[in-house]
């Protein structure tokens, strides 16, 4: 029965963390989807946390696990279900709700000592909700073209990115991630891990603590998030190019359309045959 | 107002999420658009998903929006998320625009923020078209295809199939809660917030059996699929033939791609001549 009673997980117990993650956030994260926002004027309440659930499993079992499969989960539940999808924007939220989570989950070495589980849990949420701003601002210093020269608009894109940070984090991270955090964790430590066949975490866990190599880890995830920005920037210069070479020569659309047009004519002529060699 | 707030209460019930939800998942198998094959779609929606954020020319732009906008129309698409839809469009542009204006901005800045407006609605009804308008098997199976991890078709498929009863049970530990709870007089406004405080402390605490539920329920699942051999069929290459061997791509699917093609060319060539 040892093997039972180690505390690192197996791999059908992983899966079985990832699952549970994966539905509970995936939930949550459709309704707050569905939910209008509250907005006082600049203030904007989001009421968008219930990270708190990917927080607490993460301390309670295996992090990596519950910080991918809370990721999954609202990539599948609120964007790809609801339609949502949208496309680059979705890989760094996916990344920075990772990291965040996986961090706090690391930073926990004993699930009961609370005065650690609330640093996490604030820790997390605020790591991930500063990648997200610093996001949020790059991408759209790439969008809209000539963004210096439109007045006012660099300023205001700080001024309510870095609010909405702040606002975010005193806000929603204190109301929505740090108490139902500290509420949960306590009561659930030892009454979870049974139903998944598991022992409690206990501060030997190997699962528990940071060290500089993990912190290396998330560091380059989140540069694979800034990459993903910074390639687009370069694809944009490429295909910018490529746009003006396709505008300079209005033969090369017009022979465009008509390559087209001749696609769609031959795809139809072909359609009907082979519909009426299904018919005889 | 509170006659308002009851009202939007009305309409945000959850059977009425749960069936929008379902709707939109299986609701149109008959479309035009869930008959083509994902693949394809896919590889559709990389373009519409992609090209849009690099191009700046507005007739361009507005030919692609058009012809998302058709897609969308023939996938019929539930109301939910075409309202959902609108409201992340023009809550996120029309508030930078405000921004905009408060910061000392003038009415010159209206027109980078339309052209992305423009993007960013063709990038997100492209992928309602293709996201909603397919059932969840054919899009985890064309995914797949694609070479996206085993995990996420898996979550997919899962997701689709647990979420109207994780949302019943959702819906019942909170009745349960309400049912033993006495909520706060909320006539005054010092009770209104008191109210609103214990509305969201009876939400946290219904996680809680909750994640004991789905504790249980995710451990069985996982059995369950051992049991059939699943962590071995999903690095199983000849497993991954005979999923994937549904997948056909027909002359319909060509056309529709030779449509696209046509209209993006037509829309360039105007995008050229103007």
């Amino acid at each position: 029965m040892r093997t039972i009673q180690k505390t690192s997980a197996t791999q059908s117990q992983k899966l079985m963390i990832f699952v549970l993650s994966m539905s509970l956030y995936g939930l949550a994260t459709l309704f707050t989807e569905l939910i209008p926002k509250f907005q006082v004027g600049l203030v904007e309440f989001s009421v968008e946390f219930f990270l708190f659930i990917p927080l607490t499993l993460a301390m309670l079992f295996d992090p990596l696990s519950a910080a991918l499969g809370a990721a999954t989960g609202e990539l599948v539940f609120s964007e790809i279900m609801l339609g949502q999808f949208g496309g680059l924007g979705e890989l760094e939220k996916f990344l920075t709700v990772t990291i965040g989570v996986y961090l706090a989950g690391r930073l926990v070495k004993d699930p009961r000592n609370r005065t650690m589980v609330g640093l996490a849990a604030i820790t997390g949420t605020a790591a991930q909700l500063f990648m997200g701003m610093v996001v949020d601002v790059v991408k759209v210093q790439l969008a809209v073209e000539d963004f210096e020269a439109v007045e006012g608009l660099p300023e205001s894109v700080f001024a309510t990115e870095g609010f909405a940070f702040l606002n975010d984090l005193l806000f929603s991270g204190i109301l929505f991630c740090l108490l139902p955090t500290l509420y949960l964790v306590p009561r659930l430590y030892g009454k979870i891990e049974p139903l998944l066949g598991m022992a409690p975490r206990t501060a030997e866990s190997p699962v528990a603590g940071l060290s500089p190599k993990i912190l290396a880890g998330c560091a380059v995830a989140f540069l694979c998030a800034v990459a993903a920005e910074l390639a687009a920037t370069a694809g944009m210069s490429l295909i910018d190019w490529e746009a003006e070479w396709a505008e300079s020569g209005t033969a090369l659309a017009i022979g465009m359309v008509c390559a087209a047009a001749l696609a769609v004519a031959a795809l139809l002529v072909i359609r009907k045959n082979s519909e009426r060699n299904v018919a005889c | 107002m509170n006659k308002l707030s009851e009202n939007l209460l009305d309409k945000f019930s959850m059977d009425f999420l749960r069936n929008q939800v379902l709707k939109n998942a299986y609701g149109n198998d008959d479309t035009v658009i869930a008959g083509l094959d994902p693949r394809v779609l896919i590889a559709w929606y990389l373009f519409f998903g992609v090209v849009p954020w690099f191009v700046q020319d507005l007739p361009f732009l507005l030919g692609c929006f058009l012809l998302v906008m058709v897609t969308t129309l023939l996938a019929r698409v539930a109301g939910l998320v075409l309202f959902l839809f609108a409201v992340g469009v023009f809550s996120q542009t029309g508030y930078l625009f405000l921004a905009t204006l408060l910061f000392g901005g003038d009415a010159s800045a209206v027109a980078p923020l339309l052209v992305l407006t423009l993007k960013v609605a063709t990038i997100s009804l492209a992928s309602v078209t293709v996201f909603s308008g397919l059932d969840p098997d054919r899009l985890s199976n064309g995914l797949m295809w694609y070479g996206c991890p085993e995990r996420l078709s898996f979550s997919i498929s899962y997701a689709y199939r647990m979420l109207p009863m994780l949302m019943e049970e959702f819906q019942n530990v909170l009745l349960s809660y309400r049912l033993r709870g006495n909520p706060p007089a909320h006539d005054t406004l010092l009770g209104k917030v008191r109210y609103l405080i214990y509305q969201v402390r009876i939400v946290v605490e219904s996680f809680y059996p909750l994640m004991l539920n789905t504790a249980k329920r995710s451990r069985t699942t996982v059995e369950a699929l051992e049991l059939r051999g699943y962590r071995y069929a999903a690095a199983d290459k000849a497993v991954k033939k005979i999923r994937l061997s549904a997948l056909k791509v027909t002359w319909n699917d060509l056309l529709f791609l030779a449509l696209s093609a046509l209209w993006t060319a037509l829309a360039a060539l105007c995008a050229a001549l103007l």
